[in-house]
């Protein structure tokens, strides 16, 4: 029970059972005076009865405390002694049921009666007939026994001999010893009668070791090259190459990834967008690519900032402790700290110290000497920390940037005070509200001057100000009527200067301290317990020293952790690194939890293997490469998967405990979508360091994200971002992690969604077919004969066997044959579909330089309406630098002298506002001429984020007519519908004999979309906003088309009354050959099966 | 009972394949009946569960919890009595907003149910209000997580998740644990709310849909005929078949071969049980297919019946998916129009389920993520109350006709008998004759359980 948790740590416990026993002023037991027994019998007891024995009695004893007796309520439970007698002011029971801090019980507060007769039985002296008015003596128990102190993984590292094998068993397995872990592994193996593998087979080891250090298939060269040579080096010169890749610390910076639970976004609803994360994964790549050694590694991302100010990618590593989920609006600003504080906390011990700190956030550690001081004494060391956005340039880079910005800002000045001069007092009013919905308490923090603030004020007022910040990212949907005419001219003149403005300076996700005025430590709800940091008691009782650093206006807290984690005599982290290297290369740990070597995590099956590897690991410098290269040369790794006496060593060893072979495993999530991508040769090789996403001001509270996001297709899985409520449907079914905590092993599912989404998704189909299309391309107009075998090797590294030859042309026939029978569902339009988040199904995607990619459907003269309106959901990922706009749907060649209608989003040098919806109408105004107007709804429309859109257009008659835009953000429940209505003076003549296009405009090929288009519909008439696609998702009698673009009924497929199939504007025209349609069908099974879905 | 699964057990329930299915946990280790209660010899009746979630968070004191104060005191600040209050939008002091609705007691045991509900009322004798819910986020967010794992912080498994995991399903062709949703807006957090956690996939809640298409990719991509995917199909088994035999005992080769199998066994069986057509016109009136504003979430209650009959074990329904419920402003057009979408099919859903006798076995829950302020907002909404709001259960050994616990006198704090997340949790999962505390699932090498080795079954409910 975490709300009568056990509070205190046992340390205290003994200080205060010491105090207990100094009162002398009882109330002796043998002496109860009778008006008191009545007292307690009519009042007590029955309360204790009814309210407490349930939990704190005989048959349960929560928190350690018993209330059934007076001596155990003197004892007191993990809390300290219940009761003080004489003193209901400190008696912790008292303060329980007022629930002050403690809140008991905890189904409801007794009542005002019931508490005051407690009151007084204890300001009485607790009279209790026939009781013992000593504390009951417990056990005495040292916090630490020495039972927990023997624990192995708490032991200095021991240098273990590196056992000997016997001349005859060396004799035998002449080929097999290779290093000392082999002596290590053989000599347990022999111990249960088992007998190693011999070596796999040269292609096996190869994709083996390849996925296993890149995390890709080998090519068909580096198979040629290594099948080739036949040297002794030849795998000691693959194990090198591969260590010297740069796709090296692309695949093991996943790993990393995965522990210090990575990500792009906030994680909560909105889960904005950090557009400045992925500094942090480079930076983990660099670090491995570069061999850094292990201990700066950890010293860089615990404090960077304090012990190495002057490096840049130190800086950057401190990004480790901001990867917390982070919620936009919480009001609760102490909460959410202590939240984050808590997160950095349980990370660390699980990360570097491989402890589950958080079982000991509310009570000591039930089965490891870790006390609940001990979570705090470790919490301490970021007491200080101040999460803080910094560009990272180098010092010169800085200057330049500096020197231009000064360009920029003296040329438009004054043009940037009169937009000061406007935005004031929305500003402040927008930050006043913002401020306003915190509590009185913390609210005030935020409208302190800065410099008066103290440590913690400054932590409280940083995630308000977030919130402001927020709300400015709004600021022009706040602006109304002149000011806002008044602004948009403004801001016009403003871009006319953007020639003169520096880009950004990268910027990273970053901490820093508060400064030296560090913010106490507390136990959770006692105030009167503040924690110094320390490390675990086991290790050294005392608060750690701590050398500040007023130079650097830095605590020195995390210097200081990072320095003893990162010590030589830590006898944790070299082992639990070294143990985290063996369970990726072998799919479990020596330790089997690598995460947890206290007694949950168990004992190691080799102990003095492990040993031996973490002081190898030391004696080289903490290299990972070299503690790779070793256990990659092992003959342990070399194994085969398949054993000659395989049915009677399974029968010794079912689990492989003694590594007496290689297991079959399936590949990961990454491993799999990389491998698709690089079979089918869509995988883009190192694709930039920095995310290619245009990016403003308001790109920090951009959402969406996932599959959403074009920038990411055909990037290798670790540079797509994550977004931890959009997740890419294929990496979630094959075992992504959540990335909300550490995580230190994946699961390894087989579940029939993944057989679904392998054999039956569109997206599968197309990856097939690129891969047809591959090797048709290589091998030209060979015959089949010899397009399966590049198909084989292309996929598998090898070419088919005689019978796999023959089965394949066999099923080439078959499904030629069937493919016939069905020609009409062999034509493949090929549509790029994706999902946007926070949505179901698929969307199209819309390509900006591909005028292909629209969609059309033909004139039909039951196209025709006078007022209209026209839906979607979309997701824009860039507008037009010039005034061009992003057309969502047209009917309209895009001639300015044709009739017609566009809809879409205006681009950078729009006449108005950028990224703002608008309707151009071409036709007759209400003058008589034949004119244009094109109206704006000036609601502002982020880039990558999710939303619903809509024109409602009435035409105009004797007096003007009118657009109401409709705009929702899909992925913030707390922002409403929004909806403008414009005036405008057309009153008809819009009609044309031009396609309705999606994506883009009939005529001519610009004004493209860019980005994701979805569920279009097309109405007779004004639809009101309860009517509108966002709430109202069917045909409506005011129906004209429906496109929802789902595969069922069919991409192409209209679901309206009309039945106007939609097509591809210049289509493709592929009608897929049968002969090749197979081919196809045949690339799909490969890219199904489990040799490409595992490695052995 | 204490399960604990030793390594291989675990390896082999991640790569047995199992399917949706998953394999009882329980029945490999013992039979859960050990979780009868001995202080109330309660035995445990509920076999599945079927969660009617109102996304958004329903006003517990426009529907189940009238409080006359409230209209007393219709336009004065929260008296200072009642403390501070951290809302979610900061406006705890605006004046307090009356209830319009009419309020009666129901049935035997008198419940109190709004004219909001007017069909629910049939069955006040069958349902169990808990008036004194209490969980910690004060956001959707939060409470969202929370009402479905126990935390407010993500990365735990569903409670549905925990179902599938210690019961495993009835029926091995249609997943353990199923979602639905009565729109294609996601639902808060969007599928974490039915993810597995840190616990194998295996266990997640499966979205199923309307339609041909009920669970993504059940069917061949457009423009590949069925035929052409058996054949496909055949073909993929030869291969890896192939594949397989050369490394015998592998048996995680064989379970990916069985899930294809099984895939295809799915198409067949997953549509069938969604399928409406043979459901009489006295049935689909009955969840109000036929009326415009029931019809949506009718049809998921009826399916939702449909699951149960053919042994899927936890069906969750989110109504007003995408916080539709969140009624900041114009709380009486909101409610007005989200309780007569929900009203009709849930009171036939209960009918049917009697009627049918499979109320027994099936709990019923209803309730959101929290309740609604009696303080206004924008002057005619409620903020978020994640402090004291209603919940109710019915059927699976619950005794219906009772009100259970109960909130201040302005419904802003359960005071009396609180019942938090972790309670109810703990409760729902007693019903089904699991006790949370023996419940384990190692994670990083540490036992974790269901409701964070907290929470007590509410015993009064079936008493």
């Amino acid at each position: 029970m975490k709300r009568m948790g056990r509070l205190l740590f046992k340390g205290m416990r003994l200080l205060l059972t010491v105090a207990a026993l100094g009162w002398s002023e009882w109330a002796s037991a043998q002496n109860v005076p009778p008006e008191q027994t009545a007292f307690f019998e009519n009042h007590i007891r029955p309360l204790f009865v009814e309210h407490c024995f349930d939990c704190h009695s005989q048959k349960e004893q929560k928190g350690g405390l018993r209330l059934d007796d007076l001596s155990e309520i003197l004892a007191g439970g993990d809390t300290g002694p219940a009761l003080v007698a004489n003193k209901p002011k400190e008696s912790l029971l008292l303060q329980a049921v007022k629930y002050e801090g403690l809140e008991m019980p905890p189904d409801g507060k007794l009542s005002e009666k019931e508490i005051s007769y407690l009151e007084q039985w204890i300001a009485m002296g607790a009279p209790w007939p026939n009781a013992k008015n000593s504390p009951a003596k417990r056990t005495p128990q040292s916090s630490i026994t020495d039972e927990d102190r023997a624990w192995w993984a708490f032991q200095p590292l021991k240098h273990p001999d590196v056992p000997e094998i016997t001349v005859t068993d060396r004799a035998l397995h002449s080929s097999w010893v290779e290093n000392s872990i082999d002596h290590f592994v053989f000599d347990k193996m022999r111990s249960q009668g088992l007998e190693p593998a011999p070596e796999a087979d040269r292609l096996s080891l190869l994709r083996r070791v390849t996925f296993d250090l890149i995390g890709l298939p080998p090519t068909q060269q580096e198979a040629e090259a290594f099948l080739a040579d036949d040297s002794e080096k030849a795998f000691e010169r693959v194990v090198d190459r591969l260590l010297d890749s740069p796709h090296y610390g692309e695949r093991w910076a996943r790993h990393w990834l995965d522990l210090v639970r990575y990500a792009d976004s906030d994680g909560y609803r909105i889960d904005h967008y950090r557009p400045n994360a992925w500094q942090y994964r480079d930076y983990v790549i660099r670090s491995l690519n570069s061999d850094k050694p292990y201990d700066r590694f950890v010293q860089e991302q615990i404090a960077g900032d304090e012990l190495f100010p002057e490096d840049t990618d130190a800086r950057i590593a401190t990004g480790f402790l901001r990867h917390w989920i982070y919620e936009y609006n919480s009001r609760d600003a102490r909460g959410q700290w202590d939240t984050i504080l808590n997160d950095i906390t349980d990370t660390t011990g699980d990360v570097f110290m491989g402890l589950g700190f958080q079982c000991a956030k509310c009570h000591d550690h039930k089965f490891d000497p870790i006390l609940q001081k001990d979570y705090y004494r470790l919490r301490a060391f970021f007491a200080a920390i101040l999460p803080e956005d910094q560009a990272i340039a180098a010092e010169e880079e800085k200057l330049s940037y500096a020197k231009k910005l000064q360009e920029w800002e003296t040329a438009t000045e004054s043009i940037r005070q009169q937009i000061a001069a406007i935005e004031e007092p929305y500003r402040t009013k927008a930050a006043d509200q913002a401020i306003g919905r915190f509590p009185p308490d913390t609210e005030a923090f935020a409208r302190k001057v800065v410099a008066e603030r103290n440590g913690f004020e400054k932590q409280i007022a940083y995630l308000i100000e977030r919130q402001v910040d927020f709300e400015y990212s709004r600021l022009d949907d706040l602006i109304k009527g002149e000011d806002k005419e008044k602004r948009l001219a403004l801001k016009k003149q403003l871009l006319s200067f953007d020639h003169l403005k520096p880009q950004g300076l990268p910027t990273a996700m970053v901490v820093r301290d508060v400064g030296l005025d560090v913010p106490e430590t507390y136990f959770p709800k006692r105030k009167d317990i503040v924690v110094q940091p320390g490390f675990l008691t086991l290790f050294d009782e005392k608060d750690t020293a701590i050398e500040p650093l007023p130079d650097r206006m830095s605590s020195g807290r995390r210097a200081t952790l990072a320095k003893w984690l990162s010590s030589k005599d830590n006898p944790l982290v070299p082992r639990v690194m070294v143990n985290r290297v063996w369970q990726y290369h072998f799919g479990r740990g020596l330790a089997a939890n690598a995460s947890d070597v206290g007694r949950l995590g168990g004992v190691p099956s080799h102990p003095e293997l492990l040993d031996w590897l973490a002081n190898f690991f030391l004696d080289n410098g903490w290299s990972l490469k070299k503690l790779h290269r070793l256990i990659l040369l092992s003959a342990t790794y070399r194994q085969s998967s398949s054993h000659p006496n395989l049915a009677e060593n399974q029968r010794k060893d079912p689990l492989n405990h003694y590594y007496w072979r290689s297991d079959v495993r399936r590949l990961d999530a990454e491993q799999i979508r990389d491998s698709l991508l690089a079979s089918c040769g869509l995988l883009k090789d190192r694709v930039d360091t920095a995310d290619s996403t245009p990016r403003d001001a308001r790109e920090t509270f951009v959402r969406g994200g996932g599959e959403g996001v074009m920038g990411d297709v055909g990037k290798r899985s670790i540079y797509v971002r994550v977004m931890r409520n959009a997740r890419d449907s294929l990496l979630d079914a094959f075992d992504l992690p959540l990335f909300f905590s550490s995580e230190s092993t994946r699961n390894t599912t087989t579940t029939p969604v993944q057989s679904l989404l392998l054999i039956n998704s569109p997206q599968l189909m197309q990856f097939a077919n690129a891969l047809a299309k591959r090797i048709d391309s290589k091998t030209q107009q060979a015959n089949m004969e010899r397009k399966i075998d590049e198909l084989w090797r292309e996929v598998y590294g090898r070419s088919p066997t005689p019978d796999e030859f023959n089965y394949a042309n066999q099923f080439l026939i078959q499904q030629q044959s069937i493919i016939e029978k069905n020609v009409d569902t062999a034509i493949a339009d090929e549509v790029a579909q994706s999902k946007i988040p926070y949505r179901d199904g698929l969307a199209i995607t819309i390509k900006p330089n591909d005028a292909s990619s629209r969609m059309r459907i033909d004139h039909d003269e039951r196209l025709k309406t006078a007022d209209f309106t026209v839906e979607a959901f979309v997701q824009l990922r860039s507008i037009y630098d010039t005034g061009a706009v992003r057309t969502i749907v047209s009917k309209w060649s895009g001639s300015g002298s044709k009739a017609g209608w566009g809809f879409g989003v205006t681009g950078k040098g729009s006449r108005r506002k950028p990224q703002t919806l608008v309707m151009q109408m071409h036709g007759e105004k209400l003058d008589g001429s034949f004119g244009e107007a094109a109206i704006f709804s000036d609601q502002n429309v982020n880039l990558n984020t999710p939303y619903y859109v809509g024109a409602a257009v009435k035409l105009a008659k004797d007096t003007p007519g009118s657009i109401t835009f409709y705009l929702k953000d899909l992925s913030n429940d707390d922002e409403p519908l929004q909806s403008v209505t414009v005036e405008h003076q057309i009153r008809g003549g819009l009609e044309n004999k031009d396609p309705f296009t999606i994506g883009g405009r009939g005529g001519d090929e610009v004004g493209l979309f860019d980005g994701l288009i979805d569920d279009v519909r097309y109405s007779r008439g004004v639809l009101v906003a309860g009517d509108a696609l966002l709430t109202s998702e069917t045909v409506l009698e005011s129906t004209l088309g429906f496109w929802k673009f789902e595969p069922q009924p069919g991409v192409m497929e209209d679901s309206g009354p009309n039945q106007f199939k939609a097509s591809l504007a210049k289509p493709k025209q592929e009608i897929l050959e049968p002969r090749y349609a197979a081919f196809r069908d045949l690339c799909h099974a490969l890219l199904n099966s489990n040799e490409f879905l595992y490695v052995h | 009972m204490h399960v604990e699964i030793p390594k291989s057990r675990r390896e082999f329930l991640c790569r047995s394949g199992g399917g949706f299915g998953a394999l009882a946990l329980a029945s490999l280790v013992h039979q859960t009946s050990s979780a009868v209660d001995t202080r109330t010899s309660f035995h445990p009746r509920a076999k599945r569960v079927i969660f009617l979630f109102m996304e958004g968070g329903p006003s517990h004191i426009d529907l189940f919890d009238p409080k006359p104060l409230i209209n007393q005191l219709a336009g004065q600040s929260l008296p200072e009595s009642f403390g501070d209050v951290i809302t979610s939008m900061g406006e705890s002091r605006s004046p307090i907003l009356p209830c319009q609705r009419k309020w009666k007691q129901h049935g035997d045991g008198g419940i109190w149910i709004s004219d909001w509900l007017p069909h629910l009322t049939r069955h006040a004798d069958d349902i169990a209000v808990i008036r004194s819910c209490w969980a910690d986020g004060i956001n959707h967010s939060a409470g969202v997580c929370q009402m479905n794992t126990c935390s407010i912080l993500g990365g735990r498994p569903s409670l549905g998740s925990w179902v599938s995991y210690g019961l495993g399903t009835e029926n091995n062709d249609m997943p353990a644990f199923v979602v639905m949703q009565d729109n294609r807006s996601s639902v808060v957090n969007g599928s974490r709310n039915w993810s597995a956690g840190f616990m194998p996939a295996l266990y997640q809640g499966i979205r199923i849909q309307e339609g041909n298409d009920p669970i993504p990719n059940l069917n061949p991509p457009e423009g590949v005929s069925q035929e052409q995917q058996i054949s496909k199909l055949a073909y993929l088994s030869k291969l890896n078949r192939g594949f397989a035999a050369q490394f015998p005992n592998q048996s995680e080769l064989e379970a990916r071969i069985a899930s294809y199998e099984l895939g295809f066994r799915m198409q067949a069986e997953a549509p069938h049980v969604i399928d409406l057509v043979r459901e009489t016109a006295a049935t689909k009136r009955l969840y109000g297919l036929e009326m415009k504003e029931t019809a949506d979430f009718g049809k998921l209650c009826l399916m939702a019946r449909r699951m149960s009959e053919s042994g899927v074990r936890f069906v969750q329904l989110y109504h007003g998916a995408g916080s539709k419920w969140d009624a900041h402003s114009g709380i009486e057009a909101n409610h007005s129009s989200l309780c007569r979408q929900m009203d009709w099919p849930v009171a036939g859903l209960l009918t049917d389920l009697k009627q049918r006798g499979l109320l027994d076995e099936t709990l019923v829950i209803w309730g959101g993520e929290f309740g609604r302020t009696p303080m206004s907002e924008q002057g005619n909404g409620r903020d978020h109350n994640p402090t004291g709001f209603t919940m109710w259960m019915a059927g699976g050994g619950v005794r219906g006709g009772q009100m259970i616990g109960g909130t201040d006198e302005l419904g802003l704090r359960a005071v009396d008998q609180r019942v938090h997340i972790h309670d109810l949790h703990a409760t729902i999962l007693h019903l089904l004759g699991i006790d949370p505390m023996s419940l384990t699932y190692i994670h990083k090498g540490r036992p974790e359980r269901p409701t964070v080795n907290e929470g007590r079954f509410v015993e009064k409910l079936v008493t």
